[in-house]
């Protein structure tokens, strides 16, 4: 099964404070043309400082990462990105909150028009095109945040813990569209989580970063297949195996 | 912003009708040269509008007014802007803001006159522009120096434009906040609009004040005081309605 790198990160290495603190050094990890690759990594370790270097958003001390053959140097229009905290203008609309980004990349306003419309109601949310963010649950606000990102129709998406702050059963609901979504149009997706669970229900493979200094501990390939839903994946008997080396691999203290 | 419910315009008018009552009933109990009841003063208005003096004092306050709260606001949102989102603009103009703002604004109209060496309208608009600007620039500057630096983020990610960052998220960020600044900059605004009609020429409604204090009729020097809070009420009521429609996302009902 070789199958082509989309992502590659490079011995990648990021400090804050002049050196004083050493977010991750010497990272190497590669995404897979079309998988879902989950990371997972304790609290504060460093995860979505990878995910902003893979953005172009900031740059790397050492190291390189590199998308389809070009090095990461400013956010590109065929990678998009989901935030954890949402990241919606208050000021705007959902339908404006979703063009932004295709307005901001010149589409025509008939082509931001009718993407705006397919990927709000690709998220189930027609009906609420004139509501403002403060009007919608957190749930509906993510969902805003991920048509905003999939209106891009990028190659390549990046995930940090977009569903973290919501309760879970949001949470499931949520990680359910996300399988039906990609099962529709399967698309490369670094998806960053610290929830066991939710990196095997849609990962195809999870990385599993150690403590700060974040190194990758070890990566697990979840030979569950797809179609998947979060009920059927946890009822499968690979699951609590999975979980089980996961659950380890985070508690193991490691003398890094 | 909490909106109001009937039932708080009830307590509201109660209250004023309340007091007006307890005056109307009081006031001739004490000496006319000091107080005077609600329905002479309601005489009053009508004398004076006889005689044609409010409707003239009033225009020449509303020119000044106006004309000085939209220096106050023009000034005060592009040096807000300018000295929120650039440090040198900042570090320039903080010493004197900071300066200025510590000063009783009160204790530098003299010297406005002085500069203008005039008793027009100019060094009075001039006084209320001053009085105004503060505010309006702090809240201004406030807001853009504390742009949500996730948004800032969200921003960059989708690749946004210089004019594009201004138009999408500077500007809007600050809108509330220039409104609350103008709303504080009306009402230090109306103070340094009735010190200069004072101190510069004696003009407005500070000359009816003046004039009638002077021949002890109480009940006409409280037609202008009434009017003056009457502005404040209405330009701040106006300024409120304004943020509803300029700024519908902060409409949080309950
Ligand atoms: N701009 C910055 N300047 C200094 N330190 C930073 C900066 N950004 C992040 N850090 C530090 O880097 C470390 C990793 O932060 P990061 O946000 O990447 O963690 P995370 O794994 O995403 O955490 P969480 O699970 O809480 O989201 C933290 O200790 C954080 O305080
Ligand atoms: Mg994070």
């Amino acid at each position: 099964m070789a199958a082509a790198e989309r992502v590659v990160v490079d011995r990648a290495t990021k400090v804050y404070n002049a050196g004083a603190l050493n977010v991750f050094s010497e990272l190497r990890m590669s995404v897979h043309d079309r998988e879902t690759l989950c990371v997972l990594g304790p609290s504060g370790c460093g995860k979505t400082t990878l995910l902003r270097a893979m953005h172009g958003l900031i740059g790397l001390d050492e190291g390189r990462i590199v998308i389809d053959g070009l090095e990461v140097k400013r956010p590109r229009r065929d990678v998009a990105m989901v935030f954890q905290h949402f990241g919606l203008m208050p000021w705007k609309r959902v339908r404006e909150n979703v063009a932004y980004g295709l307005e901001l990349a010149g589409f025509s306003r008939a082509d931001v028009d009718q993407r705006a419309r397919k990927y709000i109601d690709l998220v189930g949310l027609s009906g609420f095109e004139r509501a403002f963010p403060h009007e919608l649950s957190g749930g509906m606000q993510q969902r805003v945040g991920l048509a905003r990102a999939l209106a891009m129709e990028p190659d390549i998406l990046l995930m940090d813990e977009p569903f973290g702050s919501l309760d879970a059963q949001t949470r499931e609901i949520l990680q359910d569209e996300l399988l039906r979504i990609y099962q529709q149009h399967p698309r490369t997706m670094v998806f960053i989580t610290h929830s066991i669970e939710e990196a095997i229900a849609l990962g195809d493979r999870i990385v599993v970063l150690t403590a700060r200094p974040a190194r990758v501990r070890e990566t697990l390939t979840v030979d569950i297949p797809r179609p998947r839903t979060v009920a059927g994946v946890i009822a499968h008997p690979r699951f609590l195996e999975l979980r089980d080396r996961c659950w380890h691999l985070l508690r193991e203290r490691t003398t890094a | 912003m909490r909106r109001l419910r009937l039932g708080d315009w009830a307590v509201r008018l109660g209250s004023i009708a309340f007091v007006l009552l307890v005056w109307e009933f009081v006031a001739p109990r004490f000496n006319p040269l000091i107080i005077r009841s609600p329905s002479a003063i309601f005489r009053a208005f009508f004398e004076l509008v006889g005689t044609g003096e409010l409707q003239d004092a009033l225009g020449q306050s509303l020119r000044e007014l106006f004309a000085g709260l939209a220096i106050a606001i023009v000034v005060g949102v592009v040096l807000g802007i300018a000295s929120g989102r650039w440090r040198f603009v900042y570090n320039a103009l903080d010493p004197w803001v900071s300066a200025l703002y510590s000063v009783p604004s009160v204790a530098l109209v003299p010297l406005i006159a002085v500069a203008f060496r005039s008793l027009g309208d100019p060094p009075r608009i001039a006084t209320v522009a001053l009085f105004a600007v503060f505010p309006i620039l702090i809240n201004t500057q406030q807001a853009v120096r504390n742009l949500d630096r996730s948004l800032l983020e969200v921003a960059r990610a989708f690749n946004t434009s210089e004019r594009r960052l201004w138009s999408d998220l500077i500007i809007p960020s600050a809108v509330p906040f220039i409104l609350a600044g103008v709303r504080l900059g009306i009402g230090r605004g109306l103070i340094g609009m009735i010190v200069a009609e004072f101190f510069v020429g004696l003009v407005g409604m500070g000359y009816l004040i003046v004039e009638y204090e002077n021949v002890f009729r109480i009940d006409r020097m409280f037609v202008p005081v009434i009017i003056v809070a009457a502005m404040g009420i209405i330009l701040m009521g106006f300024v409120q309605w304004l943020e509803v429609r300029v700024a519908p996302w902060l409409r949080r009902e309950q």
